[in-house]
């Protein structure tokens, strides 16, 4: 029998708050009657992953990422909907998906506090009852790649969070997990630190065909270790698709930046917008020695260009495709806009 | 994953924790020696007070003091051995949202607990050795187990003793779930426990109907009851029955924990990254 690694069908989680009330007669009163709202952190979420898939979740703080790592790995009951992780339903079988399953919270320490990193892991190989063949070869490339050597018989209390979060990657894939979940793996780290953790993260993921469902705000953590892409928006689905579809649907505005000789002259801007109308151009910006002009349409560039040059002095020209950074900041203002809209 | 049975890899797992908790219990050198000197103060203080009373004139209690001073270094030898962090250490993980990592070892939650609090055990009750040491000094073989027997039945009463203080504080815990504080619950659960264990007094020193409800509860199977058969009150065919309430109480606790921990997990709610 096959079966997806992931498989979600409206999967939906919502939270109960409890509103308190101001002041110390507030919390008096709220001894006696407390009001609730029921949050949704998660709507109507179906989506399926297929062994070895590598899969980034992105979205804004509290559309519903960490809420759903956390349902796929067993910890939260969903309200609504249906789920299945290696064929196992992962609330109710939430041991024998462990066993299976590497988890990495970001912002919540999974290694023992007191003692030293060596014995955390030889804990856990008796823990995940992982093979000795298979523990020297993860221990031994974790060890290599992430630079543990010097951590080893050092307390994990006494560790940076660069060094602890490299542990923490480590220990959660020990026993080779067939799905390894990582929630925020980079977040805090600097550059050469993030860096060695998504070098880890593909060069395990290559060797034991691990499937990889990685949540995180940085996005070049998606570039670089994922080729498929999740877009949550308050808990609802919002994209789903390769990185090349999603550039495609949402790279739409791409940009000339020129470099001029001389400044430009008063007036040129207004001369530039009305020649660069008909090929579908925009003047960004002119002024001093800088001209931006933003176009859509595909093809438009050659005729936008011969245009520009046949007007100024250049001295450098750059044609720039927004990054996905700026893709994503574009699609949560659109959906910040539409929300207001509606309201 | 390697080809050993469930319950073999369960109860390894369940080991290695316990070592690596106890290690990490004695890693803490400093606190380790307060410990020590807060054994001395809850050893010495009652036995002032008590000294106090039994000193004055006309005073009949139902225990003579030859009984109650061995009783009493004992009971509180026994109280402070199965001193447990299990409201502060699960509470706390509840409150913090730590759980969430505990929940994800493919390994018992409530075993794991055990082990841990079983590791609590263990140092404490490297502490208080030398206290019972001193006992034997003060009181000479009034502090002796009665005969072989009673010290076969304390070793017995005493594992179950902390199954079911182990048990009593898991089940306390679960209110965390609810309330996300750890400071109330232990409060509540050692207050019952310094009340009705017998830890401050035999149960034959009680009054009428606060005994009867201590005997109703599983407080002083916790403390009472092994102390009891220790120094040779409960023998005979009573000790058997103690025992098995004992083990009743212990397995009813343990199942009764698991079920709502069961129903706590469905409530959980861990927001935030």
């Amino acid at each position: 029998m096959t079966f997806k690694s992931v498989l979600c069908e409206q999967l939906a989680k919502s939270y109960v708050r409890r509103l308190r009330q101001p002041g110390l007669l507030g919390a008096v009163r709220g001894l006696f009657h407390t009001d609730e709202e029921v949050v949704p952190a998660v709507r109507e979420l179906s989506f399926s992953i297929e062994r070895g898939e590598r899969v980034g979740l992105i979205g804004e703080n509290g559309a519903g990422k960490s809420t759903t790592l956390k349902m796929l790995t067993g910890i939260l009951m969903p309200t609504g909907g249906r789920l299945e992780v290696l064929g196992l339903d992962p609330w109710r079988q939430r041991r024998q998906l462990a066993a299976r399953i590497g988890v990495v919270f970001g912002q919540r320490p999974q290694l023992l506090w007191d003692i030293p990193v060596r014995e955390t892991f030889t804990l856990l190989k008796t823990m995940y009852r992982i093979e000795s063949k298979l523990f020297e070869a993860t221990y031994s490339e974790a060890v290599k790649r992430l630079e543990l050597e010097p951590l080893l018989g050092v307390a994990v209390r006494k560790l940076s969070l660069g060094q602890r979060m490299r542990c923490d990657l480590a220990a959660s894939l020990l026993h080779a997990p067939e799905i390894a979940f990582l929630d925020e793996p980079t977040i805090g780290l600097d550059v050469s630190v993030k860096e060695q953790v998504r070098e880890f993260v593909v060069e395990m993921q290559r060797r034991f065909g691990t499937t990889l469902v990685l949540t995180t705000h940085d996005l070049k953590d998606i570039t670089e270790t994922c080729d498929r892409l999740l877009l949550l928006d308050r808990g609802m689905l919002l994209f789903d698709g390769s990185l090349r579809d999603f550039e495609k649907r949402f790279a739409t505005e791409r940009r000339i930046l020129l470099e001029l000789e001389k400044p430009a002259a008063e007036g040129t801007a207004a001369e530039l917008t009305r020649a660069l109308e008909p090929l579908g151009g925009v003047v960004v910006e002119c002024r001093g020695h800088r001209v931006v002009v933003s176009y859509q349409r595909d093809g438009a560039a050659p005729a936008l260009t011969q245009c520009l040059l046949s007007r100024l002095s250049v001295s450098d020209i750059v044609l720039e495709k927004a990054d996905i950074d700026s893709m994503v900041a574009s699609i949560y203002r659109r959906s910040a806009t539409l929300e207001s809209g509606a309201a | 994953m390697s080809a050993v049975s469930p319950w073999r890899g369960e109860l390894r797992a369940q080991a290695a924790l316990f070592v690596r908790a106890a290690r990490t219990n004695f890693a803490y050198k400093p606190a380790m020696l307060l410990g020590m000197a807060t054994v001395g103060l809850g050893y010495a203080v009652p036995m002032l007070v008590w000294k106090q009373i039994y000193a004055q004139p006309r005073v009949h209690l139902p225990v003579p003091a030859s009984q109650l001073f061995p009783y009493l270094l004992l009971a509180a030898a026994l109280n402070f051995c199965s001193s447990m962090g299990v409201e502060w250490r699960v509470g706390q993980r509840i409150r913090l949202g730590l759980i969430a990592t505990d929940l994800l070892r493919p390994v018992d939650f409530q075993l794991t607990q055990l082990a841990q609090a079983l590791a609590d055990v263990w140092l404490n009750t490297v502490m208080v050795l030398p206290f019972v040491g001193l006992s034997y000094l003060l009181w000479g073989r009034a502090a002796l187990p009665h005969d072989a027997v009673a010290f076969a039945g304390f070793c017995a009463s005493s594992l179950l003793a902390l199954l079911i203080q182990f048990a009593v504080a898991f089940i306390f815990v679960q209110t965390a779930f609810i309330t996300l504080s750890n400071y109330g619950i232990f409060v509540a659960r050692a207050a019952l426990q310094l009340t009705f264990s017998g830890v401050s007094a035999p149960l034959a020193l009680f009054p009428p109907l606060l005994r009867g409800v201590a005997q109703r509860l599983p407080f002083c199977h916790t403390i009472y009851t092994p102390v009891s058969i220790y120094l040779g009150s409960i023998s005979g065919r009573a000790l058997v029955e103690a025992l098995a309430i004992q083990a009743a109480w212990a397995l009813g606790l343990l199942v009764l924990g698991r079920a709502l921990l069961r129903l706590s997990l469905r409530y959980l709610d861990i927001q935030g990254g």
